[in-house]
């Protein structure tokens, strides 16, 4: 079935470079590497995405990508106390996660309306999802309109457990082996569904400045904990429990301002978000882009952001419990993160420094390092300080566009 | 913003005028698949999702 459909896709995108006007291939792996003490987490995202345009008209995509994962995590978050070492007992993790997604986008001089299925699958995990958008400009395109919908059938792997059973007697997924199979007993199915809402607004205000206005809803319903985690309650563990239905909703704005003197602009961000289990952010992101010649640009950026726990969050559930629902996901807490990095984009075209592209008509390669910082002061495995809060993210890609 | 769009009779940038907003760094979503990758592992080490950039503006050529 999956193979069917790959290569139903496949047909699809590459039968239609023969009358192609143009066709574009991206390589990228973007590699995550969290580390401090022995929670570390290594994960690499390689891509692969094509897309070609048979007709001006129609644009058609095909991609795919991968979340390889390898770590440890703590299976039993514990309260605060002094016999209790959950980390040094961490538990290893190794995890591969792939999507195979296709899509189409069809232009006409009112505007662009565009379509996709993606289908994603690991051990525990599966996920299929469409998307349907629509953009639009106006006033001799000053002005673009976005609006996106997407809705996400999902399910995820749990140990068979009665759905009337009290939660504080609910017992984790020590493994994966026998999910999805249809023959464990021991395994149960269960479903997340998935409604994302966006909107944009983007506007050119002057010969130098544009900004861009956001807004995205997003309704879940369903099994949101981690099936593998659970969390000391005072005389025993019991799988985390999240609420079954959430509502996120964010909304940002972005401006970019070019600046003549030095042939580069500068990009601010700031992003403000808040849901139904009380998780509250705000975002705030600056860059500085600067043209070298006619082909490399450099990009220097600093992102910081902070969030207040969930409603439910608790350090200790025996002695502060938040009402029926309880977790050990430290994304729950209270958090601050800093980033920081460099990117750098090499783009030539034929002609561009004396380059002979043969049949490209451009081609980029894209280098990107960032440095991560996270501090987590609400959040303890028994005593002890989240000890994993220093990532580095790096990303090296390659766009080729004939 | 809208008053200041409808007051400006809506056209505020003329096509000649586009140099500048045609520059790849003026682009919202310029970055690519390298953008969503990092959204992608941002949203899976923080508690916030949604309204990341949308691709396009700039010089409105698509």
């Amino acid at each position: 079935m999956r193979t069917a459909a790959a290569l139903a896709l496949a047909t699809l995108v590459f039968a239609a470079p023969a009358r192609a006007d143009t066709a574009q291939i991206d390589l990228f792996s973007t590699l995550f590497y969290e580390f401090g003490g022995p929670l570390e987490m290594l994960v690499v995202n390689p891509a692969a995405r094509v897309r070609a345009n048979p007709i001006p008209e129609l644009s058609l995509n095909l991609s795919y990508e991968a979340d390889v994962v390898s770590g440890a995590s703590v299976a039993v978050v514990d309260a605060p106390s002094a016999d209790v070492d959950a980390i040094t007992s961490a538990t290893r993790l190794d995890d591969f996660r792939s999507v195979v997604s296709g899509g189409l986008a069809v232009q006409s001089p009112v505007g662009t309306l565009r379509g996709g299925y993606a289908y994603g699958w690991e051990s525990d995990y599966t996920s299929h999802s469409f998307n349907l958008g629509a953009r639009t400009e106006a006033f001799e395109r000053n002005t673009t309109f976005d609006l996106s919908y997407a809705r996400g059938f999902d399910q995820v792997c749990n140990l068979a457990q009665p759905r009337a059973q009290d939660p504080v007697e609910r017992r984790r997924l020590d493994v994966s082996d026998g999910c999805f199979d249809g023959n464990d007993p021991d395994r149960a199915a269960l479903d997340v569904s998935l409604q994302t809402f966006q909107g944009s607004w983007t506007q050119a205000w002057a010969p130098i400045f544009v900004t861009q206005l956001t807004v995205t809803g997003q309704l879940i319903d369903g099994f949101q904990s981690n099936p593998y985690r659970a969390v000391w309650l005072g005389r025993s563990a019991a799988q985390e429990h999240h609420p079954d239905n959430r509502f996120r909703y964010a909304a940002s704005l972005g401006a970019r301002l070019w600046v003549e003197p030095l042939n580069g602009s500068i990009h601010a961000h700031v992003r403000a978000y808040r849901d139904n289990w009380d998780v509250r952010s705000i975002t705030a992101q600056l860059s500085y882009e600067q043209s070298i010649g006619g082909a490399l640009r450099v990009r220097g950026h600093f992102r910081y952001y902070r969030q207040g726990a969930a409603a439910f969050f608790s350090d200790d559930y025996a002695l502060r419990p938040r009402g029926q629902y309880f977790t050990g996901d430290r994304e729950l807490s209270d958090m601050e993160s800093f980033m920081g990095g460099l990117s750098l984009v090499w783009a030539l075209t034929p002609g561009t420094e004396g380059a002979d592209l043969g049949p490209l008509s451009s081609f980029r390669l894209v280098l990107k390092a960032d440095y991560i910082h996270n501090e987590f002061p609400s959040f303890r495995y028994a005593r002890a300080r989240v000890p994993n809060v220093d990532a580095i993210v790096a990303t090296l890609g390659l766009e080729m566009i004939f | 913003m809208l008053l200041a769009l409808g007051a400006s009779g809506c056209v505020l940038v003329r096509p000649e005028q586009r140099e500048f907003l045609a520059e790849p760094g003026m682009t919202f979503g310029s970055e690519g698949i390298a953008g969503e990758q990092e959204e992608h592992v941002l949203s899976n080490r923080e508690g916030s999702y949604g309204a990341g950039s949308v691709t396009g503006g700039g010089c409105g050529c698509n």
